[in-house]
């Protein structure tokens, strides 16, 4: 796999970009994430999540079990914001 | 906000047993799934179950889907469907996200059922039009009657890779091979056999180089590899094919559960990260349980009969089954788990399960 | 190519017939299925050109997750085509990066 090849779909981001982030000095998924982009896309990281991981185990030198997938945070599918500003609660229905 | 006694998130073979098994004990059960319909991945299983009567063999995967759904509408469980849970927080709440708004749902015990997804392999070529999940293809053929391509190449020879290789034969495409990157087969012998019986060529120690075309795949270039997995320089040969179908594994979907907080461990052989759980499905944190393909890479039968430890230890804990009764319904689904978990296949991941509920322990 | 009959779900049993207008171009649907599935059916493959590189995308999860198979239906972009339910005379178009809002709603209420 040549590293102009795309490894997160979404964003387009290549594998030489992620490299270069670890080589930057970023060793967790998070870091990498936040930093190429690579899992903020509309997939977020469903895609191209695990291969990242293996990418960053190989460069790091590291097992794939010290290698933690991103912090997990809420919402969990992309949701369109007009939604998450409707919050229904049993005050409304009163 | 809403309430309910156990939410279950995840209305696949595990999310349903568990769900028919607590309401059953007489427990307010609210079953959520994402998808305008549930079943998870039994209704894209056109082929026959095997196993013992006790896990419906003979039966297709479609039928066990249509049979328990059924069951879970007579035990009277609430049925979420087209609804996220886009959140897990403090305090047992869960966020809904329902068409165009949110609600919360505060749930006494939670039950994880959220199955895993496919795994992508990336090669040249690998964006274009054409290369899909096997399961991507399983789906547009088995649900939505539309052949996705004429002449397919299929990636990986595990169970998901050979059993997807034989329906793309029965709805008419043309395989053009298997390859497999490891020396042998993953699948069972008799899914193997009965796509080589179809004239199609299960080519082990093979992968594919790069994937070329226009606009679309319209060609893969496939190699030979060696022992570190490296194609091998001379070996490669051209395959005229426009679809390309990756079958190389699949991980728990597990944001759920991590966002929550719950310990994981790493087991290659079960998917990667999976969380930890006890003898009774119960994670490290009181009152979540998980269950199914989350907890671990198996079968829908192991699924169904994890879904119903769950949904038993859960209704139990909440006073539905009496200790003596509990302990003695849950020792006979076990007892069935471990029927299901024999044999060359099944051994190891006997063993793997056990390390999970040994890093539980230990936790 | 539509599966008519199979070995062993037998024959299709079709909902009403509707069209789509795909680029312009009417394409038949059954109402209800995934607008992915009767594009799929129909033989197009692209459903999207990527706003770095504008690459070809098609299906590639076919479940709602990958995102891959998005086009702009009825004026609003990102929608995945493989879990939109198909509706007669659809407006369904391949979309070019981000794509362009036709509809610009704010809150629900048209911008003037």
């Amino acid at each position: 796999m040549k590293d102009d090849e795309l490894i997160c779909r979404c964003e387009e981001i290549t594998q030489a970009e992620i490299k270069e982030a670890i080589k930057f000095g970023l060793k967790t998924m998070t870091e990498v994430k936040r930093f190429t982009r690579a899992g903020m896309g509309l997939c977020q990281g469903m895609t191209c999540g695990r291969l990242v991981m293996g990418i960053l185990a190989r460069e790091t030198n590291q097992p794939l079990s010290e290698v933690k997938p991103c912090t997990s945070r809420p919402p969990v599918r992309p949701v369109p914001v007009s939604v998450l500003a409707n919050r229904v609660t049993d005050d409304d229905q009163n | 906000m809403g309430r309910t006694e156990i939410a279950v998130v995840g209305a696949g073979p595990a999310g349903l047993a568990a769900a028919i098994e607590a309401a059953r004990a007489g427990a307010q059960v609210t079953l959520i799934d994402e998808n305008e319909r549930p079943g998870g991945q039994l209704f894209k299983q056109i082929h026959k179950f095997f196993g013992s009567e006790a896990h419906r063999a003979g039966t297709r995967g479609v039928q066990i889907g249509r049979d328990l759904l059924k069951e879970a509408q007579d035990a009277g469980v609430e049925i979420r469907l087209n609804t996220v849970v886009y959140g897990l927080f403090a305090h047992h709440c869960l966020g809904l996200v329902c068409g165009d708004h949110t609600e919360d749902l505060q749930a006494e015990i939670i039950i994880l059922a959220t199955g895993a997804s496919e795994n992508a392999l990336a090669f040249p070529g690998w964006t274009l039009p054409g290369v899909m999940g096997a399961g991507a293809a399983q789906t547009l053929i088995n649900i939505h009657r539309a052949l996705p391509g004429y002449r397919v190449l299929m990636v990986g020879a595990g169970n998901v890779g050979l059993i997807v290789a034989y329906q793309l034969l029965q709805a008419g495409a043309e395989v053009v091979a298997v390859v497999e990157s490891l020396p042998c087969i993953g699948g069972y012998g008799v899914h193997a056999s009965k796509v080589r019986r179809a004239g199609v060529p299960i080519l082990t120690a093979h992968t594919i180089v790069r994937a070329e075309g226009e606009n679309g795949v319209e060609r893969a270039v496939i190699a030979q590899v060696d022992e570190n997995c490296q194609p091998i320089s001379g070996t490669e040969q051209n395959l005229d094919v426009d679809t390309i179908c990756l079958a190389v594994g699949l991980s728990p979907l597990a944001e759920l559960a991590w966002m929550a907080g719950c310990q994981f461990t790493y087991i290659p052989t079960l998917g990667g990260w999976v969380p930890v759980h006890d003898q009774d499905m119960q994670t490290s944190l009181t009152g979540i349980y998980v269950t199914g393909d989350l907890t671990g890479i198996e079968e829908a039968s192991t699924a169904m009969e994890e879904g119903r430890l769950a949904g038993l230890a859960a209704a139990e804990t909440l006073g539905y089954l009496a200790p003596e009764e509990g302990e003695r319904k849950k020792a006979q689904v076990r007892e069935l788990l471990a029927t299901l978990r024999i044999g060359s296949f099944g051994e190891g991941r006997a063993v793997a399960k056990g390390q999970i509920v040994k890093a539980r322990c230990e936790a | 190519m539509r599966i008519e009959d199979h070995p062993i779900l037998g024959k299709a049993e079709w909902g009403r017939k509707i069209t789509l207008i795909v680029d312009g171009e009417p394409i038949e649907a059954f109402e209800g299925e995934p607008i992915a599935a009767a594009l799929i059916a129909a033989g197009h493959r692209v459903f999207h050109y990527t706003t770095k590189r504008n690459e070809p995308r098609g299906v590639f999860c076919a479940l709602g997750r990958c995102t891959d198979c998005v086009m702009t239906v009825d004026g609003q972009i990102n929608v995945r085509t493989c879990v939109t339910p198909a509706r007669d005379g659809m407006v369904v178009k391949t979309q070019i990066g981000l794509g362009q809002w036709e509809d610009l709603q704010v809150c629900g209420e048209k911008e003037e």
